[in-house]
């Protein structure tokens, strides 16, 4: 079981990346326009093509593909995360209620900035979604600090999502008409309509992130083992979890900034790819679970743009589809461990 | 190295700091305790270099509560612990990970990773940002298992072996942090007879090999008896004894320190006969 694991991690790496090339093409290939591969390939040659189809892949496949596939990994590995952090299998972003915090944040700024005609940028959203998720992962640690039972946790960080979510559909409502059609198909969660400029925001914030979690692999693997056995091994608890909650809160911030909130991804992909990789070590997790969470949104993305086209679909209503059977699996195999 | 002290009462420890150098574990006047509320006050231990430390004492006495605190899991809440010169609470945490490593009763959390992944996880203070096992980590991950005799079931699920396996472990992970001092909590308590010893041994082996300084808690008075350098009994908020098996276990103190004296229960002739073996030294 656990010989040749050097091949294993090769395999799945390369079964991720093929994985994730596959379905970025697919997806700048395949949209509610058909486009033909000719004229793709020539577009992307240099060579002369129509007007429209030039805009429809530039403008808007390829920015929203390449968001995707940098917002998926980062929400996968938010839930890795927030699941590592809390020591719960069933922990992310979604079911936390931080999802649902940062929608709330942004939207009341949307509107208050809205209505006095300032225009919002990116990196205003993504600031606003980024206190939004630490506002209400405070109200979970606080509740985590007197509770310690998994499932209750996950019920009060719903019960939260449920309260911000509330008071989001009171703003909404009581906004003016024009502003509700944006803050409508956002709120729903969405990948349509990325810019260049969103794409450059994320990309930096993400990739910096990705980056300084790499880093703090090792202490992580640490705090697997549990508080006490990490202290002895010299980490520095403290320190370490306040990282943990600050940068599951910036990627957290940044898919509802961009995307609104999107279901279950944070929790089904580190279980897959656990899997997958016959491990959990965070050195292999951290970059796998990013592959993972852009392959399965950018397929998510994929049928959310087609199944029903024009119409699209909202992109948690894919994800929830795939991911939720996952989320019970993992709880049924927790329960019949427990009565052995 | 090792010298015998006389009779081991904690007032009498005072006198000893000038030749503290020789020591490698001291405690000055160790307060411990939760949140302020001190529980054992004034401890003073001094430990040489390669010592085996038991302490024993009723449930609830507080024996975990003084091993958390040596360890660093608790701060203390007065006094002062030395590891050789250096003060244990500025020591850097690098450092401390690599002089002392712990067993303790609490779990540890294991994903998907065989025993010998979780004796590796010993190597942790040694290895480089990424936490990369050389090839050197590997080879001292391999001795320590032959060392306590787990290399047959290194390739095992680390939650699907049984406790007591588990335990051997544990040690075996401990062992790997090369420490120069290790803090057990009840180590032998799921283990059987045969193991209990073999656990024992290992650590008089690594005493006599690496010069290991041992502190512990364990149940078993017998053995605590036979393995131990210094005793010491903790009852109520002082140290109630604490010196060589030879003055603990003599006439009617084990009796005494376990409260079984007027216990009603004891009665029986047979379980007399057998707290008073216990308590007599052989």
């Amino acid at each position: 079981m656990y010989e040749n694991r050097k091949y294993r991690y090769i395999a799945a790496f390369c079964l991720l990346g093929v994985c994730t090339s596959i379905f970025y093409i697919l997806n700048i290939g395949i949209g509610s326009v058909e486009i033909a591969l000719r004229d793709i390939v020539q577009t992307f040659a240099g060579q002369e093509s129509s007007e429209t189809v030039e805009r429809i892949l530039w403008d808007i496949r390829l920015p929203r593909a390449t968001a995707v596939l940098i917002l998926g990994g980062a929400l996968a590995l938010a839930g890795y995360l927030l699941q590592t952090f809390f020591r719960n299998p069933i922990a992310g972003p979604f079911v936390l209620g931080i999802s649902s915090g940062a929608k709330m944040v942004v939207a009341l700024v949307m509107i208050y900035l809205m209505g006095r005609s300032v225009k919002v940028t990116s990196a205003d959203m993504v600031l606003a979604a980024f206190i939004g998720a630490l506002l209400s992962m405070g109200f979970v640690l606080l509740i985590a600090r007197k509770i310690n039972s998994m499932s209750m946790l996950v019920v009060s960080g719903v019960m939260i999502g449920y309260i911000c979510s509330a008071i989001t559909e009171l703003v909404v409502t009581f906004a003016d008409d024009a502003d509700i059609v944006n803050l409508h198909n956002w709120s729903r969660g969405s990948f349509s309509g990325m810019t260049w400029e969103n794409v450059k925001v994320v990309a930096v914030v993400v990739f910096l992130t990705v980056a300084i979690v790499f880093l703090i692999s090792k202490p992580l693997s640490a705090y697997q083992l549990g508080d006490v056995y990490a202290t002895n091994m010299g980490v520095n608890l403290r320190a370490l979890r306040v990282g943990i909650v600050i940068f599951s809160s910036i990627l957290s911030a940044c898919i509802v900034a961009f995307a609104g909130p999107i279901s279950f991804v944070g929790i089904a992909v580190p279980h897959l790819v656990k899997r997958l990789l016959g491990e959990a070590e965070p050195i292999r997790m951290i970059p796998a679970c990013f592959l993972g969470g852009s392959v399965f949104c950018l397929f998510s993305d994929l049928l959310a743009k087609t199944m029903l086209a024009p119409t699209e679909l909202s992109i948690s209503t894919v994800t929830a589809i795939f991911g939720a059977p996952v989320v019970l699996w993992i709880m049924v195999k927790r329960a019949k461990r427990d009565f052995d | 190295m090792r010298k015998e002290y006389d009779s081991g009462k904690a007032s009498t420890c005072a006198d000893r700091y000038e030749s503290m150098e020789q020591y490698y574990f001291t405690a000055k006047r160790m307060c411990v305790g939760y949140e302020n509320r001190p529980l054992i006050k004034d401890m003073e231990i001094i430990l040489a270099k390669g010592e085996i430390l038991c302490l024993i004492g009723p449930n609830g006495a507080g024996k975990s509560t003084v091993l958390k605190s040596i360890a660093g899991q608790l701060s203390l809440i007065g006094g002062t612990i030395y590891l050789g010169k250096e003060i244990l609470s500025e020591m850097k945490r690098n450092e401390l990970a690599k002089k002392m490593s712990v067993v303790f009763t609490q779990k540890l959390r294991a994903e998907m990773k065989s025993c010998r992944d979780v004796v590796a996880t010993g190597r942790y203070p040694y290895t480089g940002w990424f936490g990369v096992l050389s090839g050197k980590d590997q080879q001292i991950v391999d001795e320590v298992m032959e060392l306590t005799h787990i290399a047959d079931i290194g390739g095992q699920d680390f939650n699907k072996i049984s406790d007591g396996q588990k335990q051997r472990v544990m040690l075996a992970r401990a062992i790997c942090q090369e420490p120069e001092i290790i803090v057990l909590d009840e180590p032998t308590s799921y283990l059987d007879i045969r193991y209990k010893l073999e656990f024992l041994s290992v650590l008089q082996e690594m005493r006599e090999r690496k010069g290991l300084t041992v502190i512990m808690s364990l149940h078993e008075l017998e053995l605590a008896k036979i393995v131990s350098d210094k005793i010491l009994c903790l009852q109520g908020e002082h140290i109630e004894r604490y010196g060589t098996p030879e003055e603990i276990f003599e006439s009617d103190f084990i009796e005494r320190l376990y409260g079984m004296k007027e216990n009603r229960f004891l009665k029986n002739e047979k379980f007399l006969a057998y707290v008073r073996q216990i308590g007599r030294l052989t």
